[in-house]
């Protein structure tokens, strides 16, 4: 048995007598879950245990006015979910959504962590400090100021458009901007993809720039076969975080259509929280969960499956 | 070596798949990038406006730890939440616990925006409140088959119903199975003016009895038209009979109708109802005819603010009137509350109220009614009906609600106390009055068959009539129909 230096740093009735390292192990390992169990059972209590309850209530008919006249139902909300022609709309709007969002939050937060990152630019600190506080702001009261910014009569989205002689939409009420409304928004928030860019940017081997200069590679060059290869664990790491979180995307709508979602803005957690809270469809809303978490569930495997083709880690190659 | 270093990234993989899972599962977390990460709980997290100072402890049974029955009541589904109201609400709750040894009132207020889902909850939880209200018509048909039959409690204690309206009282049992609700207060509809507008304009002002003329012509709806026309006005001083007149730019209103949706919109042509005779789903003409107008005056003639109008700086974010910027407003009495902002110097000092046009002939006020119901799960029905008998008979909540009592006999104290209110304007309550004789048979409000998906189904319509240009409003009111038939036969 090969002694590790620590064990070698032991005393001698100590080292070699399995018993007391395995002690001394399964102490460590106590004191690890003593710290964690905090989280733990918030996350039991908080977060498995409603699942657990949501997954039995969408085989019932729980309507929440009505608690004592729950019903077994079997997979009835499943069947009525396939003929629900607003699911597929929801459903529809939520991926077209996510095909603006994501795309814009991941270029615009790795531009900023590429500036704010680069040697040229002074004041990177403040920068970077206030290009992050936008997320500590509430969502409700971020929404409700987006809300007059882009108001299509008074915004000064409009206004400043207006100083170059451009007539800006109406991007809350015209349902053909609104999700572009949505994910203007969502840009206003990418202050945290943006210090893991720059973490991820901070971690590429300055050598290998040089190496590149060397060798003649422009900027571009370099940042798409140098920069990019090596930060897509970090660019995987967004990509997964930004479609995760735009599936679940619901105050900003519900917020800014006041609560009134047209069919533009009725994504689908916001037609789950609709099913849920203002029919009072408990038990349909659960189903609509879990068909939620079984999509999530799909696109995150399916990620995954496509990081083995464009995800580089150095120390595998 | 290379084993080794292979398994860090797996490991990060898969810790990257636990946290998205994770996140998946609870509907948001901490590694959020973006404000679309945020836990979707916090929309669903209720909104106290203001609750008892301090969580009132109970035992068994709905038992304070000293032994007094708690009685929870629930503000927010109707009027009593806007922020002047809930100091008086707090007040009377003080006096009323002040007067008991044997009931402790809780409040509860919640925004109204949040309040139907909050109820809900605390139902499903099996801690719903003891009372509720006040709340219209809209709300008895929400939970009207959870609240408490209150014949009973009526019949033994001796409440006096002798001095309000039968037909009232009879509109709180007819179709809930029972007498849910004693009237409380009503509210009628009318023309709130900004006298300052009309003077500016040299205009006179809109008749205070049916039937008269306005400037020589009939008190109509095109008259009205050409009026509010003239007091919308844009940025550069043009009224909207202008040829100048830039709407885009406009920074006075002639007319709007606030706080209300289409089946409101709809009775400025006469009463309707979207059930017709056979439970099918029905548009009323005169309704489609109501919103053509309402519409041309939002898009076309541009008398009416839009939404995008409505939500912006110069009236919003939700009281237009209140703005000073708007000259006419059809709304009900309970908009005294709130026609006056509160605190700080009023916009529009100095109103009037008038009677609405007449289509036809017809003057039509729709009616609003407001009251108090009882939860029929609460563990205290006798108590919960003295505080709600005490409820009913609080002068104090009647005024700040600018509700006119139900009960005859005090309509003319609260009165007075809105003249001491509003001194030294001088307004003619009288008006208000004679709207009572006009209401809308059916109510405006009236039941619909899944009430719930159907109301929101016209609030959606509203929502894209307020926003959208170009519509063909008849063919719309079709596709409406269509879907409230579609709400209708999945529940008959």
């Amino acid at each position: 048995m090969t002694s590790t230096p620590r064990e070698a740093a032991l005393p001698g009735s100590v080292v070699g007598q399995g018993r007391v390292g395995g002690g001394i192990a399964r102490r460590e390992a106590l004191w690890g879950y003593a710290f964690i169990s905090p989280w733990i059972i918030g996350f039991v209590l908080f977060m498995f245990l409603p699942m657990a309850a949501a997954l039995i209530f969408s085989f019932t008919d729980f309507d929440l006015r009505k608690p004592d006249e729950i019903n077994f139902i079997g997979l009835r909300n499943y069947e009525r979910l396939l003929s629900d022609s607003a699911i597929a709309h929801s459903m529809a709007i939520t991926v077209r959504f996510i095909a603006i969002t994501v795309p814009l939050n991941l270029g615009f937060a790795l531009g900023l962590a590429m500036l704010l990152n680069s040697q040229r630019v002074a004041g990177k600190n403040v920068l970077r400090t206030l290009f992050y506080m936008p997320i500590q702001i509430p969502l409700v009261a971020a929404t409700l100021i987006w809300v007059g910014v882009l108001n299509g009569s008074t915004g000064w989205v409009n206004r400043i458009l207006g100083i170059f002689g451009l007539q800006g939409p109406d991007w809350i009420a015209d349902s053909s901007w609104v999700l572009v409304a949505l994910a203007l928004i969502g840009i206003w928030g990418v202050g945290n993809m943006m210090l893991i860019f720059i973490a991820g940017l901070q971690g590429v081997p300055t050598e290998l720039y040089d190496a590149a200069k060397v060798d003649g590679a422009g900027a571009w060059r370099t940042f798409r076969s140098v920069t990019v290869p090596l930060i897509t664990p970090i660019i995987f790491y967004n990509v997964l975080i930004s479609f995760v979180t735009s599936f679940q995307v619901f105050i900003q709508p519900w917020v800014l259509k006041n609560g009134i979602p047209d069919d533009s803005t009725n994504l689908f957690n916001v037609n789950l929280y609709r099913e849920a809270f203002v029919f009072n469809q408990m038990g349909y809303a659960s189903a609509l969960g879990w068909v939620l978490f079984g999509v999530i569930l799909g696109v995150t495997m399916l990620l995954f499956w496509s990081a083995r083709r464009w995800v580089y880690y150095a120390a595998e190659r | 070596m290379k084993n080794g270093t292979r398994s860090a990234p797996r490991t990060l993989l898969v810790l990257l798949g636990v946290v998205a899972l994770v996140l998946a599962a609870c509907g948001g977390g901490t590694a959020s990038t973006a404000p679309t990460a945020e836990p979707t709980e916090a929309a669903a997290t209720p909104t106290p406006i203001a609750v008892t100072p301090e969580p009132i402890e109970t035992a068994e049974g709905g038992l304070t730890a000293d032994g007094k029955v708690l009685i929870r009541w629930f503000v927010g589904l109707g009027t009593g939440a806007q922020p002047d109201q809930i100091a008086d609400e707090q007040a009377v709750v003080a006096e009323f616990n002040a007067s008991q040894d044997e009931i402790v009132l809780s409040l509860e207020i919640y925004q109204n925006t949040t309040a139907y889902d909050i109820l809900s909850t605390q139902i499903a939880a099996g801690n719903p409140p003891d009372i509720i209200g006040p709340v219209g018509f809209r709300g008895f048909y929400s939970y009207g088959d959870q609240l408490l039959d209150l014949e009973p409690y009526i019949a033994s204690s001796g409440f006096d119903t002798s001095d309000l309206d039968p037909a009232l009282l009879e509109a709180y049992a007819e179709g809930f199975g029972g007498q849910v609700g004693i009237p409380f207060a009503i509210y009628p509809s009318f023309i709130y003016y900004n006298k300052d507008l009309f003077d500016e304009a040299g205009l006179p002002y809109p008749p205070e009895k049916v039937g008269d003329q306005y400037d020589g012509q009939e008190w109509n709806w095109d008259t009205l038209t050409e009026l509010a026309k003239k007091l919308t006005v844009d940025k550069a001083g043009n009224d909207a009979t202008s040829a100048a007149f830039d709407g885009s730019n406009t920074d006075q209103w002639g007319y709007y109708m606030q706080w209300t949706d289409p089946r409101g919109w709809g009775t400025q042509r006469g009463a309707g109802h979207v059930v017709g005779a056979d439970g099918n789903a029905v548009i009323p003409e005169n309704w489609v005819e109501a919103w053509q107008w309402y519409y041309d005056g939002m898009f076309k003639d541009q008398f009416i603010p839009d939404g995008t109008e409505n939500r912006s700086d110069l009236l919003g974010p939700d009281n237009a009137f209140q703005s000073g910027r708007v000259a006419m407003d059809f709304v009900h009495l309970w908009y005294t509350c709130c026609v006056w902002p509160a605190d700080g110097e009023p916009n529009t000092p100095n109103f009037g109220i008038a009677v609405p046009p007449s289509d036809g002939g017809t003057t039509t006020a729709k009616l609003h009614a407001d009251t108090f119901g009882i939860m029929e799960k609460t563990a205290h029905p006798e108590e919960a009906f003295e505080v709600l008998t005490y409820l009913l008979n609080n002068d104090t909540l009647i005024a700040r609600y600018g509700a006119l009592p139900a009960v005859k006999s005090k309509q003319g104290a609260f009165f007075d106390a809105l003249d001491a209110r509003f001194a030294p304007n001088e307004i003619n309550w009288q008006v208000a009055l004679d709207m009572l004789g006009y209401p809308d048979v059916p109510s405006h409000e009236a039941d619909m068959p899944n009430f719930l998906k159907s109301d929101a189904a016209i609030k959606a319509f509203q929502e894209k009539l307020i926003t959208t240009a170009g519509l063909d409003i008849a063919a719309e009111a079709e596709i409406l129909r269509g879907t409230l038939q579609g709400l209708f036969d999945e529940v008959n």
